[in-house]
């Protein structure tokens, strides 16, 4: 299973935050695009949730953007 | 049949408001209001224990209903910010109360899971020993230990009291438990010195395992949201009590969030929601949830019995 873009912000949508995922950017961290503190543990906690992976603590500096998301969740599931 | 006859609170006449801290914490009004759900909390006086936070909501239970004194023979009090270490906040409420020698006191040492256990221990206790009136008290006085410059906490909490007055007269009934822990988790929210909370942690837990927990419970009592008119659940913040809901699936009218004004009083929560609904005769049946520190966990249903 390959993860898009696109299964995302699926995600981020389901987190309900703030926003049009359609207008984020892929490269700017989601917290500098209107993500607060708590949409983002959500949005991780959702992403562990239907790809069935743990985001440990000491991997959130790899999950900052859209596109690290991506790929930090395809080399996961490898 | 032993249930509530009554519950009264206490609150702090001081306020500290998040707004003024927007700046020091970069926060904004939609933050406050929608994801903290807590514009103001409340902060006791300084040289008040738990204990006087106590014998304040009882002096306001006394404005509501008439209470012999001499006739309560047990008190409960929930808190993990105990007057002193030794002795137990109970027996010092006992003393600044003058109840009766004749009177079962001792503390429950739990946070926000407190109020659901303490209801299930006052009304076995007092079961089994044929006690007759009781007194199970809330108070959890956090702005003894929260560092001010932590952004994960010094928004959140509020000091308050509440207590519920037990006897075989009572309106609202217990029907049936349910209870759960954690404790390899421990750590995540924990006060050696000051409150620290892991706040991911801490949402990862109440988002995933008290839905389950609640669903589960309603599935043991045959009952589905249908049969629900309230989810009273502990006021973590509003982002908490509103993502519990959503995974619920269950609408907004039926799950108060009422903490604006004065903050998460830990195991004070729920009595407090509980002390408005006791009057409203629409609620009929519901489910009350603790959730927090241990990690621990607790829900009841609970049953209007009386109008």
């Amino acid at each position: 299973m390959n993860i898009t873009v696109e299964n995302i912000k699926e995600v981020i949508m389901e987190a309900d935050v703030l926003g049009d995922t359609d207008e984020m950017k892929n490269d700017i961290p989601l917290t500098d695009q209107g993500v607060d503190s708590l949409d983002i543990v959500n949005v991780y906690l959702l992403l562990e949730e239907k790809f069935d992976i743990k985001i440990p603590d000491e991997d959130l500096n790899l999950v900052q953007t859209i596109d690290s998301i991506v790929e930090y969740i395809n080399k996961k599931l490898g | 049949m032993l249930s509530i006859k009554e519950i009264a609170s206490y609150l702090p006449e001081t306020k500290v408001s998040n707004y003024a801290k927007k700046e020091k914490f970069v926060l904004d009004d939609n933050f406050i209001e929608n994801k903290l759900g807590v514009k103001n909390h409340t902060l006791k006086m300084k040289d008040d224990k738990a204990s006087d936070l106590c014998v304040k909501a009882y002096t306001n239970l006394l404005d509501k209903i008439s209470i012999e004194k001499e006739n309560i023979d047990c008190c409960i009090v929930v808190t993990q910010n105990p007057d002193f270490n030794i002795p137990h906040t109970s027996a010092i409420v006992h003393g600044k109360l003058g109840l009766s020698q004749n009177c079962a006191c001792f503390d429950i040492s739990l946070g926000c899971s407190g109020y659901v256990y303490g209801l299930s221990n006052i009304i076995s206790f007092m079961k089994n020993n044929n006690l007759r009136n009781g007194l199970l008290f809330t108070a959890d006085p956090y702005s003894e230990i929260i560092d001010s410059e932590d952004k994960n906490t010094a928004l959140l909490f509020g000091d308050g009291a509440t207590v519920t007055f037990i006897n075989d007269n009572g309106v609202l009934s217990p029907q049936e438990f349910s209870f759960g822990t954690n404790g390899s988790a421990y750590k995540e929210l924990i006060c050696e010195d000051k409150l620290y909370m892991n706040g991911r942690a801490v949402f990862n837990f109440t988002a995933t395992t008290i839905p389950q927990h609640i669903q589960e419970l309603l599935a043991k009592c045959r009952l589905d949201d249908s049969d629900i008119d309230k989810y009273i659940l502990h006021q973590g913040s509003k982002y908490i009590v509103d993502t519990i809901r959503k995974r619920l699936k269950v609408s907004e009218d039926k799950v108060p969030f009422e903490i604006y004004e004065y903050g998460n009083t830990v195991s004070s929560t729920i009595p407090m929601i509980l002390e408005n609904e006791i009057r409203n005769v629409e609620t009929k049946r519901m489910i009350i949830s603790g959730f927090g520190v241990g990690l621990s966990w607790a829900s009841a249903i609970i049953e209007r019995i009386k109008i």
